[in-house]
Parts: C-alpha cells; sequence; structure tokens
C-alpha cells in the first residue's frame, strides 16, 4: 500500500517547511521561498504517485482530504507570505499541515479502492479543492482573529486587520466558489443543485457567517473586537459543516454527502 | 430606542418580530404551501415581490423605515437570525411532512425571514444601480443581483420542477413513471431500455452502471444514448439521470430505474450562479487592490 510510504514523504515536506518556516524568522526570504516550495514539490509528488497507484483522485476518505489540507495550508501560506512577508504565517501553516500529517501517521483510516460512481465526475477534484484552499485560507484568518485578540491587549495594528480582511475576501471567494461547484455538479449528479441535504445547509451556514462579517466590518469598521469575534464563531461553525456534520445524529443515513462507509 | 438612525437592535427586534408573526401564521394557517406556487402563481409572486422592492425603493424619502431596510444595519440582524434559523435546520432531522422546525423549508418564520433578506438584498441592490459607479458597482452587481436571480428563481421555480421514477426492463417501451407522492404520470417522452451495462470493483462494489437506451419523444425524436451516472441525457426540456437497478441481481438486472427532472426556471438560476461565480472572481481581485 502506497500509504505505507507516507511517513518518509511527509517527515522529509515536514522538515523542508520547518526549515522554511524558520528562515522566514530570520528574514532570509528567498531561503522561506525555497525551502517551502521544495517541501511542497516532495508532498506533491506522494499525492501524484497516490493518484497513479488508486487511479483516481486521492479526494474520498477523510484521510485523504487530511491530504489534501496538509498539501494547501504551506502552499496558502507561501501566497500569503508572498504577498504581505508575514513572518509568523510560516511557522502557523507549517505547524498545522504537521498535525494534519500525524493524526494521518497515528490514525491510519482504511483506504479502499472503490470510489462510487456518483463521485466520478470531473466537478470532484475542483469542488474538494477549492474548499480546501477556502478552509486554509480562513484557518489562515481565524489564527489572525485569535492572535488579534490574545496578544494584542491595547492597540490593533491596522495592516493586521487589512490582512484578516483580505484573507477572508478570498477565502469566501474560494468558499463561494467551492459552493457553486457543488450545485452544478449536484445538478448531474442527483438532479438538482440544491436539496438541502445536511452537508448543503450548513455550508450556507458556514457562507452566510462569513458574509455577516464582511458586511460588519463595512458597517462598523472601528468595532474590531466584534468582528474577530464573529469570525471565530464563523471558524466553530465552518467544523460543523467540514467533519462535525459525521457525528451529528440528525444528518446520519440522511446526508448524501456521508461516503464514509 | 426606535430613535433615527436605528441600530442593530431595532433591527433584531424587526427579526424577532417577524418571528412572532411568523409563529402565529403556522399557528393559524399551518405550514406553508409551496405547491401552491406553480405556474403562473410563481411569476405573480415573483413580479409582486420585485413590485414591493421597487416601491420601497422609491418611497426611501417619505417613509424612513423603507430606507432603514436598505442598510447594513437592517442587513445583519436580518442576516443573524437566518443563520440562527439555518443553524437550527442542520441540527434536526428534517423530514417532509414533519412540523415547524422539523420541516423548516415549511416553517413560516424561516421563510419570512428569507423572503425579508431577499427584499433588503433587492434594495441594496436598488441602491447601488441608481448611484451606479463603474469600478465599484460591478462586482457588487454580479454577487448581489446574482444571488437575487438565483434565490427568487429557485425558490419560486421549485413548485413547477418535476422529478419522476421511471422503471425500465429490457425490451419494453416505457412512458409512464411514478412522482414523488408514487402517482403515475404519463410522458411525452418514452424509453426503451436496449441493455443494462454493470462493471465491477474487485470487492463486488459498483464502479460503473449505466444504460444503453432508445429514447423517442412526441415531438418526433427517436435518439439511442447510453446514460451514465453522471452523465445525464437531455430531451425536450426532460433530463434523464441513471438512478438505480436491480441491487440484488446486480450486473444481471434486467431492470434499470431513471430519474426523469424537468425544471423550467433552470436557465434562470444557472444565470443568477454564473454571475456569483463571476463576482467571486471580482472579490478576489479587488480584495488585492485594497491594501496596494
Amino acid at each position: 500500500m502506497i500509504w505505507e510510504y507516507f511517513i518518509y514523504f511527509a517527515i522529509a515536506a515536514i522538515v523542508l517547511w520547518a526549515a522554511g518556516a524558520w528562515m522566514a524568522w530570520k528574514d532570509k526570504v528567498a531561503g522561506a521561498f525555497a525551502s517551502t516550495v521544495c517541501g511542497l514539490a516532495v508532498f506533491s509528488v506522494f499525492i501524484v504517485v497516490m493518484w497513479i497507484t488508486l487511479e483516481r483522485p486521492p479526494l474520498r476518505t477523510m484521510g485523504e482530504t487530511r491530504l489534501w489540507y496538509s498539501f494547501f495550508l504551506p502552499l496558502a501560506g507561501i501566497i500569503v507570505y508572498a504577498r504581505w512577508k508575514y513572518k509568523w504565517i510560516l511557522t502557523f501553516s507549517t505547524i498545522l499541515a504537521t498535525v494534519f500529517i500525524c493524526i494521518n501517521i497515528f490514525k491510519p483510516e482504511i483506504h479502499s479502492k472503490a470510489l462510487m460512481p456518483a463521485l466520478q465526475s470531473p466537478w470532484f477534484a475542483p469542488h474538494v479543492i477549492v474548499y480546501m484552499f477556502a478552509y486554509a485560507l480562513l484557518g489562515a484568518a481565524t489564527v489572525m482573529a485569535v492572535y488579534q485578540i490574545s496578544f494584542k491587549k491595547r492597540k490593533l495594528d491596522p495592516r493586521e486587520m487589512d490582512i484578516t480582511d483580505n484573507l477572508v475576501n478570498v477565502g469566501l471567494a474560494f468558499l463561494t466558489f467551492g459552493m457553486l461547484f457543488g450545485a452544478l455538479w449536484a445538478k448531474e449528479a442527483w438532479g438538482h443543485y440544491w436539496s438541502w441535504d445536511p452537508k448543503e445547509t450548513w455550508a450556507a451556514v458556514t457562507w452566510m457567517a462569513y458574509l455577516i462579517y464582511i458586511h460588519f466590518r463595512i458597517y462598523r469598521p472601528k468595532q474590531v473586537w466584534s468582528a474577530l469575534w464573529i469570525l471565530i464563531i464563523a471558524f466553530i461553525l465552518l467544523q460543523m459543516c467540514w467533519w462535525g456534520i459525521n457525528y451529528l445524529p440528525s444528518a446520519q443515513g440522511s446526508s448524501v454527502h456521508t461516503y464514509s462507509n | 430606542m426606535w430613535e433615527k438612525p436605528w441600530g442593530l437592535l431595532e433591527g433584531l427586534i424587526i427579526a424577532l418580530g417577524l418571528i412572532i408573526a411568523g409563529i402565529m401564521l403556522e399557528i393559524t394557517a399551518g405550514p406553508v404551501m409551496w405547491d401552491a406556487f406553480a405556474w403562473p402563481a410563481n411569476i405573480i409572486a415573483l413580479v409582486t415581490l420585485i413590485g414591493i422592492i421597487v416601491i420601497m425603493h422609491m418611497m426611501r424619502k417619505r417613509f424612513y423605515a423603507c430606507a432603514f431596510f436598505g442598510t447594513y444595519t437592517a442587513a445583519i440582524p436580518t442576516f443573524a437570525v437566518a443563520v440562527v434559523l439555518t443553524i437550527i435546520m442542520g441540527l434536526t432531522r428534517q423530514t417532509v411532512g414533519g412540523t415547524w422546525i422539523y420541516d423548516m423549508l415549511t416553517f413560516w418564520p424561516f421563510v419570512l425571514i428569507y423572503v425579508l433578506m431577499t427584499i433588503i438584498l433587492g434594495l441594496a441592490i436598488l441602491k447601488h444601480i441608481t448611484h451606479f459607479n463603474y469600478k465599484r458597482d460591478i462586482p457588487f452587481l454580479l454577487n448581489h443581483l446574482g444571488l437575487f436571480i438565483a434565490l427568487t428563481c429557485g425558490t419560486m421555480g421549485n413548485a413547477d420542477m418535476q422529478r419522476l421514477k421511471m422503471i425500465t426492463e429490457i425490451g419494453q417501451v416505457e412512458w409512464r413513471a411514478l412522482d414523488q407522492q408514487q402517482a403515475i404520470k404519463e410522458l411525452p417522452i418514452a424509453i426503451e431500455l436496449k441493455q443494462f451495462i454493470m462493471e465491477q470493483y474487485n470487492d463486488g462494489s459498483p464502479k460503473r452502471f449505466a444504460s444503453e437506451v432508445q429514447i423517442l419523444s412526441q415531438t418526433g425524436k427517436n435518439i439511442h444514448a447510453i446514460i451514465d451516472v453522471n452523465k445525464p441525457v437531455e430531451v425536450d426540456g426532460w433530463k434523464i439521470y441513471q438512478y438505480g437497478y436491480d441491487t440484488n441481481a446486480g450486473p444481471r438486472s434486467r431492470i434499470s430505474i431513471f430519474e426523469l427532472v424537468r425544471d423550467p426556471w433552470l436557465p434562470a438560476v444557472y444565470a443568477g450562479i454564473i454571475m456569483m461565480l463571476a463576482g467571486a472572481v471580482g472579490m478576489f481581485i479587488i480584495s488585492q487592490r485594497r491594501t496596494s
């Protein structure tokens, strides 16, 4: 099984990402870039090999989605770093990516080869990848919010709020893409673009929660505190949509989005 | 309170008032009867809604309340209440014919809050159209107008949507199908199942199932097609989906089940969705511009 080799690729990638994060703190911008990109390359080799051996995109099980999450976090991190040169962002993305890698190593899930016909669609990869990217960006925005609430007791740096807003805007743009791609796919696969399936209901909740943040920021730009709390609540709701739904009694057996069995 | 300009609290009280009104309606009139919105009632309702929004927009200088509903102050609390109701919907098991929050889509408070949200959305759109500014308003309109179109046409068109199940047997021409209430409907198209195709993984789980069919229509069409999962075939406004087969027989199944869907409002909804996609691209670009 391809998963047996995962640990070697994972360790190599983590070492490279950690080195990149460390160089970012030391203001070695080029080194930070090179190291992080190399880490991404190592990790993507594993994904590609896995894709080929499985004969399908590795996007079905929780383990496989976590794989993409660990890939997109450093990618989102390096994009944010490229744009705003935020020293801590690579440390953050590395730590989170490592957490997801560790879950994959220590809690291996059963990776069966079977992919049900409803998932065999060209919409599959764009739908999930776009969502993963959105989750990574909104996760980064949440870390910004927690950081600002807990460490900056007195004066808030408007630049940090700018970054938070940008992360949410771009994250929401991706969230919108994911949701609408999902709608277009659902029409082709299930006959209707929106059925208020539990996953869809929670996707709507999450989407609206981030819309509240964006509207509130325009409405009261100076009430940063409330805005940051909205962001944290929105991210909790996002967790519900992403994986919490799998444990929700009301969604058991009624959601077409649970493919776990 | 209620001193102008109204704040978030006033907005919240209006939304909560609407919930109480909705509960009264639920008790006295029963749940929302969406089936009553079949053509032409839905187009009348949609025109009426747009009419109300336009009138409110024109009255915004005479009546403060009309102006208020076009503001962020009204939008944010309404949004918040809508989120709470949708969370409740996500936490409860929804069933068709369930009561109150157990069938949220027919629960008056839920419906009324979404209607209010649509009105607020409409007023915001009109406000931006009357003070049109290229750079600022094109992404705004793509996002907001797209959502308005998708939301209203999707909801109003629901009663006109037909979703039928047709069970076909190899070698027989079938033109009857069952609707969601299990009533038999005769269709203007007929399907003859030529062959049921199934491929399996090593563990026996289905890898692919599809049907080779001959489709005949009253308009004189005679089409040979293979219908796969995820690859519906469209004939005369009907989309034909591979839905199921005799799971006990597996690859030897002699029957194939299709879902036939007709949704005349779909082009409008898709137009809204495409506008929102374009708006999301716009949002991506704008958010980068703001910092630089």
